[in-house]
């Protein structure tokens, strides 16, 4: 009796153990395959930016050399803060035409509007498309000379507004911008309508007795609940806009044209690494992957400066 | 046990997806021992000509005839990423064994980088001339590349809309603006270039520059370091390009080849200023165009000037298991036999002299590259440096023509670029 | 309350509008796709004079479309089901535990988001060289996994914290452990975000063409992006058949979104908190 008494308290003392201790297997798969196929690598190309290069050869350790170049030899260090200032533009007006849009049209159909359905589909259906197939077909459409877009245009009687939306300084970033917005607008609305109806309906219920409602009841019950899904949308959109690429090369191409007005960091960082696409230049690889670092650096603080920021708000809440 | 049941189903995921991995290794492992064992040599072609899959087909076939036991895979990857994926394959020694190399630094870059293997032995290579053995000779004075194609910019123009008007191919550039003068009052646009593609420009600048800055004397004279691109006589090519942008279709800062292409071969524009790439993708859009091509007269009383270059050479990639194998094939391919067979496939000019083309135009602008050629300046002696002197020149023009910089500002930022690496301008 | 009278009509022409900016380009795509060049340079907003399949049969004629799109489907769903599991195993641990390194676990996560991947091309490459995975999907599977974890766990955790912990310890309490905790109650409650989470990786992996481009070189083994994108390069002239091969890149994404989308939307209404 005694023993089969004390043989079960260890049996079950065992299992606690193993279940204490179990929990810490979780994250293991998914950092076996990141740590292998992400970190490993990335990590082994950014000792490349304390190298000098010549071409594709490696030559000697050069501190941070690169570093320096990069900021103080020209053009490197304008056509650098050039497309600092873009990757700010893009984080800015994506957050209002994207996010900002997600954020209501999610709240519209979380109020239950009918063809709710088709609202979510059509607004995520542009996000099915390849990137390739997006900068494709807008650069067919905003055309100058056969596009649709100019067509419409005047059809509306606003001749005037016609012009060469992707060919002027003036308009082509804004105009990748809004195509991007287009393009990430459904993931937004899907990440804040997740949001919207996870909130407890308790709550919803307690904010109505105490008399809110429409805008106040925004405000005070339905903003700071969404603070996790507002939260997740604010770090995507910012690494996405400083890590902004796919569009713009395949829109305007490896030069960030036309004349630099919609190069990206990360646009620059592959015409050192790379070379131009189009097959007439060479890589500067040492000074790519310092431009890399610095990018990496910049993202890493701000976002971590961010969810610090964002975990204190939900402790004081 | 529902938690073990869960831990045994992660495990066993892990384990199918790692033996369906080493399953299909060894699978792959298979299929090259089959093709070793029949005596059998796979050779790998790597290219940026997707569009020429079925004319190499052709060649191999040729090939095929005297070498059956060499298979050749002719496999080309999307241009504008062919050297991403190739500089990639090769830094991790890997990587086709016949590379088609770009013309000039980059391609020479890939020789310097010890990429290459040098091909001095190769019979046939002292057939081309010295400056086309020149766009794939290493820094080491090794020719690592077997020349391939000449390709030549000059204007081509449509006959219809010339007869049309009564226009006859101008012979200096007084006579050339007033072309383009009495197209424009009849309602076409006399010139079809537009400035999107930033690229367009150098070509473009290849071209009509030489008519302004007097041709090869002049590059003669800047490779020496005795001029530079400050001097009036480049800054007057640069000029000129701006000068002729009224004579540009509407809305050109926005359009790309596609749409400048598209606007000669309808006949909405009258002449096309471009390479000689261009005559099969014309043919082939509207074989009921009529057009011909004139060389760029020059301004300064000279002769008219055809631009050509070698665009293209083959070399071997010094990993390949199987570089005797890639030599024949790059033996053939400085042989008679290949060069009439290429000029006839691909409508391009042959490297090898003296080829003949069945077609009129090419043998036309074949024989024009030969007798009133001028070098691609910018191409072939000022790619390199970084951003490239060439990158420089197509975001300035680009900013000329968008009314950001003057003709001097684009000399003086060319200038100030190329004085950073290129050693006869220091 | 008044204000719900003008409210209403006005939120609804508001979502209906830009439903229509959303879709009509896509539209423009299909409809163009079946006219002659022509036809577009002209009237480019008309619809088309006649449905032909030809531009369609031509392009398929050129390509094994079939091998592309089962490639694409074979690497898109078994990355999306590793993904997943992965994810959801890392993402319960950081929001559920408090261990003290759990922030900077999931720091470390997203940093992988913060580097451009090409820049790891060349390591990359020999990496896949030496597990002898170059030319195979599992190349692909393994680096759409990869990539798309940081996302996922990105998304995963910030909803996980906001589940009330209730129902947890109530499941602790009649002995059940994580594993069965996480199958049983977490996971059900989250089917929003796990459904966003699986279309979003799902389409991530369906479109991409840079790791195809650079890892394989066998027509056999590519899927449909990179397989389709020679065709443009080649019909760079002909707007119908350029409208033709788009339509055809994004069409099995729009078929397989459609019925799925079903199931995927129902997760998202049924998965909400009562």
């Amino acid at each position: 009796m005694k023993s089969a008494a004390s043989s079960k308290s260890t049996h079950l003392k065992k299992q606690r153990n193993w279940k204490r201790w179990s929990i810490h297997l979780f994250p293991i798969p998914a950092l076996i395959i990141y740590g292998l196929f992400i970190v490993y690598p990335l990590f082994a190309a950014l000792t490349y930016s304390f190298f000098e290069w010549d071409g594709m050869v490696r030559g000697e350790f050069a501190g941070f050399k690169n570093f320096v170049d990069l900021f103080t030899l020209q053009p490197f260090s304008d056509l650098f803060w050039n497309a600092f200032g873009h990757n700010i533009l893009y984080f800015v007006l994506q957050m209002i035409f994207q996010n900002g849009l997600a954020f209501i049209l999610a709240y519209i159909i979380y109020k239950k509007v009918r063809g709710a359905e088709f609202l979510k589909i059509s607004y995520f259906l542009p996000r099915l498309l390849s990137v390739i197939v997006v900068g494709f077909l807008w650069k067919l459409i905003l055309n100058p000379n056969y596009g649709a877009f100019n067509v419409i245009l005047e059809n509306l009687g606003l001749e005037a507004l016609q012009k060469a939306w992707l060919g002027d300084p003036d308009t082509a970033l804004i105009a990748i911008i809004l195509i991007n917005s287009w393009y990430g607008l459904g993931f937004g609305v899907l990440i804040f309508l997740a949001g919207f109806q996870s909130i407890p309906k308790e709550l919803l219920e307690a904010g109505k007795l105490d008399g809110a409602t429409g805008l106040s009841m925004v405000r005070r019950i339905l903003l700071p609940l969404m603070v996790p899904s507002i939260m997740i949308m604010t770090v995507l959109t910012f690494i996405q806009s400083f890590e902004a690429f796919e569009l713009v090369y395949a829109m305007q191409g490896s030069e960030g044209g036309p004349y630099s007005s919609t190069d990206t960091l990360a646009v620059y960082f592959y015409r050192l690494a790379f070379g131009g696409s189009s097959g007439g230049s060479s890589s500067a690889i040492g000074l790519g992957s310092a431009l890399a670092v610095v990018l990496f650096l910049f993202i890493a603080v701000f976002t971590a400066l961010y969810l610090k920021y964002m975990q204190k708000k939900q402790v004081d809440m | 046990m529902k938690s073990l049941k869960a831990f045994t189903f992660v495990g066993l995921l892990a384990f199918i997806l790692i033996m369906s991995a080493c399953s299909s290794d060894s699978g792959g492992d298979g299929d090259t021992n089959e093709e070793a064992s029949g005596d059998q040599v796979q050779i790998e072609m790597g290219s940026w000509r997707t569009e020429d899959t079925e004319a190499y087909q052709t060649i191999i076939d040729k090939f095929n005839e005297e070498h059956p036991d060499i298979q050749i895979e002719f496999n080309p990857s999307k241009n504008t990423e062919y050297n991403t994926i190739l500089n990639t394959a090769l830094q991790s020694g890997e990587g086709p064994d016949i590379i088609h190399l770009r013309p000039y630094t980059p391609g020479i870059e890939l020789a310097d980088a010890g990429y290459l293997e040098p091909l001095d032995d190769l019979e046939g290579l002292d057939q081309y001339p010295e400056e086309y053995l020149a766009a794939s000779k290493g820094s080491d004075g090794k020719q690592y590349g077997v020349p391939l194609n000449i390709s030549t910019t000059q204007m081509f123009y449509n006959e219809d809309i010339f007869d049309e008007l009564g226009l006859e191919e101008p012979q200096t550039w007084e006579e050339f603006m007033s072309v383009n003068e009495t197209l424009k009052e009849e309602g076409y646009t006399p010139i079809s270039l537009a400035s999107k593609e930033a690229w367009l420009l150098s070509l473009a600048h290849g071209m009509i520059g030489p008519a302004h800055y007097g041709g090869t004397e002049f590059v003669d004279k800047i490779t020496a370091g005795e001029t530079d691109f400050t001097s009036e006589k480049f800054v007057n090519s640069i000029e000129a390009m701006d000068e002729l942008k009224q004579y540009f279709p509407d809305n050109y800062e926005g359009l790309g080849m596609e749409d400048i292409r598209t606007m000669f071969f309808t006949g909405d524009a009258a002449m096309f200023p471009m390479g000689s790439w261009e005559i099969e993708v014309l043919r082939e859009m509207n074989p009921d165009l009529n057009f011909d091509f004139f060389p760029m007269p020059s301004a300064t009383g000279k002769e008219p000037t055809v631009t050509s270059w070698v665009d293209g050479s083959y070399a071997i990639n010094a990993n390949s298991e199987n570089k005797e194998a890639a030599k024949e094939f790059l033996q053939f391919m400085t042989t008679e036999e290949f060069g009439e067979l290429f000029t006839k496939e691909f409508k391009m000019i042959s490297a090898i002299p003296g080829i003949e083309s069945d077609d009129q135009l090419v043998n036309d602008l074949s024989q024009a590259a030969d007798q009133r050629s001028t070098p691609y300046m910018i191409l072939v002696h000022f790619a390199g440096g970084n951003p490239s002197t060439k990158e420089t020149i197509e975001k300035e023009l680009q900013g000329m023509y968008l009314g950001e910089r003057t003709p001097q500002e684009v000399a003086e930022t060319v200038q100030e670029n190329a004085e950073s690496w290129y050693e006869p301008l220091q | 309350m008044n204000h719900t009278i003008w409210t209403k009509p006005f939120y609804y022409v508001f979502a209906f509008f830009v439903a229509s900016i959303s879709l009509y380009p896509i539209l423009l795509m299909i409809l163009s796709s079946f006219k002659t060049s022509t036809e577009i340079f002209t009237s480019p907003l008309a619809f088309p004079k006649s449905f032909t399949l030809e531009t369609y049969r031509n392009l398929l004629e050129q390509i094994p479309f079939m091998t592309f799109f089962m490639n694409s489907v074979i690497v898109s769903g078994v990355s999306v089901a590793l993904i997943l599991v992965t994810s959801s195993l890392a993402a319960f641990y950081i929001a559920r535990f408090t261990f003290q390194w759990n922030n900077m676990l999931f720091f470390f996560f997203l940093m992988g988001m913060m580097l451009p991947i090409k820049l790891g091309i060349v390591p990359l490459f020999i990496l896949m060289k030496d597990l002898e995975l170059l030319n195979t999907l599992w190349s692909l599977i393994f680096m759409y996994t990869a990539t798309g974890i940081p996302l996922s766990i990105l998304i995963l955790t910030g909803f996980f914290r906001t589940m009330p912990r209730e129902l947890e310890e109530a499941a602790r309490i009649d002995g059940a452990g994580n594993l069965r905790i996480l199958w049983n109650v977490v996971l059900p409650l989250m089917r929003p975000a796990l459904g966003t989470v699986m279309i979003i990786q799902f389409i991530q992996s369906w479109n991409d063409f840079f790791f195809p481009l650079i890892f394989i070189t066998d027509d056999m083994k590519k899927t449909i992006p990179v397989g389709m994108l020679s065709l443009f390069g080649e019909y760079s002239a002909d707007w119908g058949a350029l409208f033709a091969g788009l339509t055809l890149a994004s069409l099995p994404m729009i078929i397989l979104f459609f019925i799925a989308s079903k199931q995927f939307m129902e997760g998202l209404t049924q998965g909400a908190i009562k």
